[in-house]
């Protein structure tokens, strides 16, 4: 066995409803046709959560990953049950410190990209650092 | 037409396996508190009551620096500060909502999960053949780690009381076990029994245990050969028979199905600090009452009795570890309610006739038994049908509180300074829970 096959589990948590959800037109005569057509409203959680138990919500702090569309204030929704690969935008854990950043993963190096020039990316050395990925980011969450 | 039916993976299959496990989360409250501190994995972390009273949960780097069990906390006080142990609050917001999640993975993974405790589980692996058990249980507890953030332990073994053995001998060297133990064959399980001490056995207490070890039972396998007729007349009758058959591999405990009404609902607290006042006494109760209540109506019954209690602090307590006296009284009414303001109005009644001026109050609770389910309430001739003509108030009021938190809505008894209210001085953040305190990530 793989650990994959567990990490993959469907999860239907979020999306259990039942025909009580549906609303009903509650009209009455010719109307009431309108009640074939009804079905379930939508639901924002069907969309951002996958894994109910394993999604956490965090606010970012900062301008670290502007470029990627995260601003100060912003709630990131976040999938500890999601493998890190290259290139997604992880909640890090670097020598004990938890930070949002880009993932960069090549044959011989680790990196954490910030989405932002301002800041400077972090080589891991694998010597003296620590690292650790949290979770996964998978939707940001941003009033405009 | 009909299709084919799916193939269940779940079912057992005839004549083998019947495996049981146990997952138990190590320190789960302190595991709770370091999901949100990563700079305090490896460090000592301690985790207090209500009221920052006792030390209810260590981390295994406390344990070494022999912080003790349901110690009072400004006894170990000198060895936190000597030591730079962490000490937190009880955030009980935060560990029930983890609880949830560790639960909820489990039943993504499992046929059957029966929930002991806020932090263990017996779960179903009757489906799983004996040599994919050691590799299943690792696959569970690497699952809940990966996504929840919090470690488990699983014991595996015929018998629930065999798990929890497993699991304790899991618990007691976790590099060396990986956090699993496996008991599938009986000679695992007699050298599992012969290294285990009779006190180390779930559902034999301290005093039982040194009854046992006097008359020379020691090891848990002196005590699997017992003779049935001896455990019926020493070890609590049917219980006791129960036990030995455990021991030996014969389930007398099955998976029960999910508790979904209570037989009794409690809400119990310590005082923030020591109360005189009626004023105070009422005012808790009075909300302890509406806390009940809620609970009940959450699993849609009502309640006959209301029992209320008060400890008192004993008049030596600077050098005395004894308890106070403990009154209590309950009320039978005349028809079960599920309606707050009826059962307010009964423990109100109970708390001023119990106390007395001069005494110094420190605990107090209310218990609602003899519960019945909502829809069957029996009428009572001699008094008016109740709780009916509320039902939608009090809906109302469950609804706004359960969507706006932090009892929104209350009755006017249940006090608006609340003086009386729990210590926590070092709570951390509910950061799963409420929107205002999430985790800020830079």
């Amino acid at each position: 066995m793989q650990d994959e096959i567990f990490y993959d589990a469907a999860y239907k948590g979020s999306k259990d409803y039942n025909q009580w959800n549906v609303k009903t037109a509650d009209a009455t005569g010719f109307g009431a046709a309108a009640d074939d057509y009804m079905e379930r409203g939508i639901d924002l959680n069907e969309q951002l959560i996958h894994n109910k138990p394993a999604t956490f919500f965090l606010r970012m702090r900062g301008d670290a990953m502007t470029s990627a569309g995260i601003h100060d204030g912003d709630v990131v929704i976040v999938d500890k049950s999601l493998k890190a690969q290259s290139g997604k935008v992880v909640i890090a854990v670097l020598n004990g410190e938890m930070l949002i950043r880009r993932l960069e993963r090549t044959f011989n190096k680790v990196r954490l990209l910030p989405e932002n020039r301002q800041f400077a990316s972090t080589e891991i050395d694998p010597s003296c650092d620590t690292l650790e990925i949290w979770g996964v980011v998978t939707y940001v969450i941003h009033q405009l | 037409m009909r299709t084919a039916a799916a193939p269940d993976l779940f079912t057992a299959i005839p004549g083998s396996y019947g495996m049981k496990a146990i997952v138990d989360c190590n320190s789960f409250y302190c595991s709770c508190e370091r999901l949100f501190r990563p700079d305090l994995r490896n460090k000592p972390v301690v985790v207090l009551s209500n009221n920052d009273g006792c030390i209810v949960s260590r981390s295994d780097e406390a344990k070494k620096f022999g912080v003790k069990m349901a110690g009072p906390y400004f006894e170990a006080r000198p060895l936190i500060r000597q030591f730079g142990i962490t000490a937190f609050s009880s955030n009980y917001n935060l560990y029930g909502d983890l609880s949830w999640r560790v639960m909820e993975t489990l039943r993504m993974l499992v046929p059957s999960v029966e929930v002991y405790s806020v932090d263990e589980a017996f779960i179903d692996l009757s489906h799983v053949p004996y040599d994919q058990l050691e590799q299943t249980a690792m696959h569970i507890r690497k699952t809940v780690e990966q996504w929840t953030g919090i470690s488990v332990s699983i014991g595996v073994a015929p018998t629930k009381t065999l798990a929890k053995l497993a699991n304790y001998i899991a618990k007691k060297d976790k590099q060396a076990s990986q956090c699993v133990t496996v008991t599938a064959t009986r000679e695992e399980q007699l050298r599992m029994l012969q290294s285990t001490r009779v006190e180390n056995i779930w559902g034999v207490g301290w005093a039982y245990a040194e009854k046992l070890i006097n008359q020379g039972i020691i090891s848990a396998w002196d005590l699997s050969n017992m003779p049935e007729e001896w455990a019926h007349r020493h070890l609590g009758g049917v219980n006791g028979v129960r036990l030995i058959r455990e021991l030996n591999g014969i389930p007398g405990k099955e998976m029960a199905a999910p508790l979904t009404s209570k037989k009794m609902i409690a809400t119990t607290r310590m005082f923030g600090q020591p109360v005189t006042e009626l004023n105070d006494v009422r005012e808790a109760i009075a909300t302890y009452t509406s806390r009940a209540a809620e609970k009940l109506r959450r699993q849609h019954s009502a309640a006959k009795t209301i029992s209320i209690f008060l400890v008192t602090r004993e008049e030596n307590h600077m050098t005395s570890f004894k308890r106070g006296a403990t009154l209590h009284s309950h009320i039978t009414l005349p028809s079960a309610t599920a309606v707050t303001q009826e059962l307010i109005k009964a423990a109100v009644q109970q708390a001023e006739q119990l106390f007395r001026k001069g005494k110094v109050y420190k605990k107090a609770g209310v218990m609602l038994s003899n519960i019945v389910p909502d829809d069957s309430i029996q009428g009572n001739l001699f008094s008016p049908p109740s709780g009916n003509e509320y039902r939608y108030l009090m809906d109302v009021i469950d609804n706004v509180n359960f969507s706006m938190r932090d009892d929104v809505l209350k009755f006017a008894v249940t006090g608006t300074t609340r003086d009386w209210k729990m210590r926590q001085e070092l709570r951390s953040k509910r950061h799963t829970t409420r929107w205002e305190e999430l985790y800020e990530v830079k």
